[in-house]
């Protein structure tokens, strides 16, 4: 069974970068437009990961990795940060809020396959 | 006491000479004075009406702003999906040529066999020679193969450089919101000036970045793999911080 992995992001290209980038590698890929819609989106399947970015509108991606913890069901899915705030302030929040991983957009897509690996396999 | 009062009229007669001497040098400067704001109104007008049309003109640049971003999006969405299908057919192909050369190892194997078989039979041994010289080699498919992997990375390359579309567009939302608030301080200044422009300043204020818009202004198209490495030590670091505050808790 292929294993589900959520992004959510406000670009439509960067779900597709993601998407791409991933599904090639043998996983299903599921997108949202906003940390809320991604909130929405987690009771809908099994997700083994999710990919977020930090700057969305309704539901910022800090939200969204605090919704994700404080839920019993879903607290110890791996999160990817995957945004282009590079500043030392959002890398440490990001992580002190629980994120696994912080990618730097524009990413790479092999890193962001060996990231997914890293937490998958 | 009649002389005193004399001597005081005389003192203030003198003081309203003063005056008149005083209003006499002072006239032309006041007359240049007005001259100058008769001038200046003018100019002023102008200003104000240039600021106007100035912020008239703004929605209809970040509207136009927004219509860049919209069709640079469209299209690396367009150019993705055809990445994507090309890496599609590509892995298609690359699968059909692996199974070619299984089939071809087979056939290979199956002459040399049927060679043995008959070794007097001349012609036999003719055609079989006819058909290894015309027969597309193994190595020649695996050499094709080995240009898959290349094609692979090569649409990989193409993802990472469309990413440039995203940093872009939040790098040209930043500049409209940059415009918005040039638009209101305008906005603001021409209400300060003239209160019957301020309508056809709101008119067109209808138009602004849509709802819920998030942008880093800070936003870089950085390929290097600096700004990762970075990051990637910034955590390293804070990893390590956070085990040796586990060890200290655990020793205190």
């Amino acid at each position: 069974m292929k294993k589900v992995i959520l992004i959510a992001d406000d670009s439509p290209t960067i779900r597709k970068f993601v998407s791409f980038s991933l599904t090639m590698n043998g996983f299903d890929v599921i997108a949202a437009s906003d940390g809320m819609e991604a909130v929405e989106k987690l009771p809908s399947q099994k997700i083994d990961l999710v990919i977020t970015d930090l700057n969305m509108p309704n539901l910022d991606g800090f939200e969204l990795i605090k919704a994700i913890r404080s839920n019993e069901e879903y607290k110890d899915i791996p999160i990817i940060i995957l945004s282009s705030l590079s500043g030392s302030e959002e890398i440490e929040k990001g992580m002190s809020y629980g994120a696994s991983s912080y990618l730097i957009k524009p990413f790479d897509p092999k890193r962001i396959q060996y990231e997914v690996s890293k937490y998958l396999n | 006491m009649k002389n005193l009062n004399m001597s005081q009229l005389f003192e203030k007669l003198n003081d309203v000479k003063s005056l008149f001497i005083y209003g006499q040098k002072i006239i032309p400067v006041l007359q240049s004075l007005v001259d100058f704001m008769q001038e200046t109104v003018p100019l002023l007008e102008n200003i104000n009406h240039s600021i106007a049309d100035s912020t008239s003109k703004i929605p209809r640049a970040t509207d136009q702003i927004n219509n860049v971003t919209n069709a640079t999006e469209l299209a690396t969405t367009e150019i993705l999906d055809l990445v994507d299908v090309i890496s599609n057919n590509l892995s298609t192909i690359d699968n059909s040529l692996k199974d070619i050369t299984e089939k071809e190892k087979i056939k290979s194997s199956v002459i040399e066999k049927l060679k043995a078989l008959l070794p007097d039979n001349a012609e036999a041994m003719q055609l079989f020679q006819e058909y290894k010289d015309n027969d597309v080699t193994i190595s020649q498919i695996e050499k094709l193969s080995e240009v898959f992997p290349k094609i692979q990375n090569d649409t990989y390359n193409i993802t990472l450089s469309l990413q440039v579309q995203d940093i872009t567009s939040q790098q040209l939302a930043a500049v409209n919101h940059l415009i918005e608030s040039v638009q209101t301080k305008l906005a603001s200044l021409i209400h300060d000036i003239d209160d019957t422009n301020l309508k056809e300043v709101q008119s067109s204020e209808n138009y602004s970045t849509p709802e819920g818009a998030t942008f880093d202004p800070n936003a870089s198209y950085d390929k290097s793999g600096d700004r990762q490495d970075m990051i990637d030590e910034i955590i390293q670091s804070e990893n390590q911080k956070a085990s040796q505050d586990e060890i200290d808790k655990l020793f205190s």
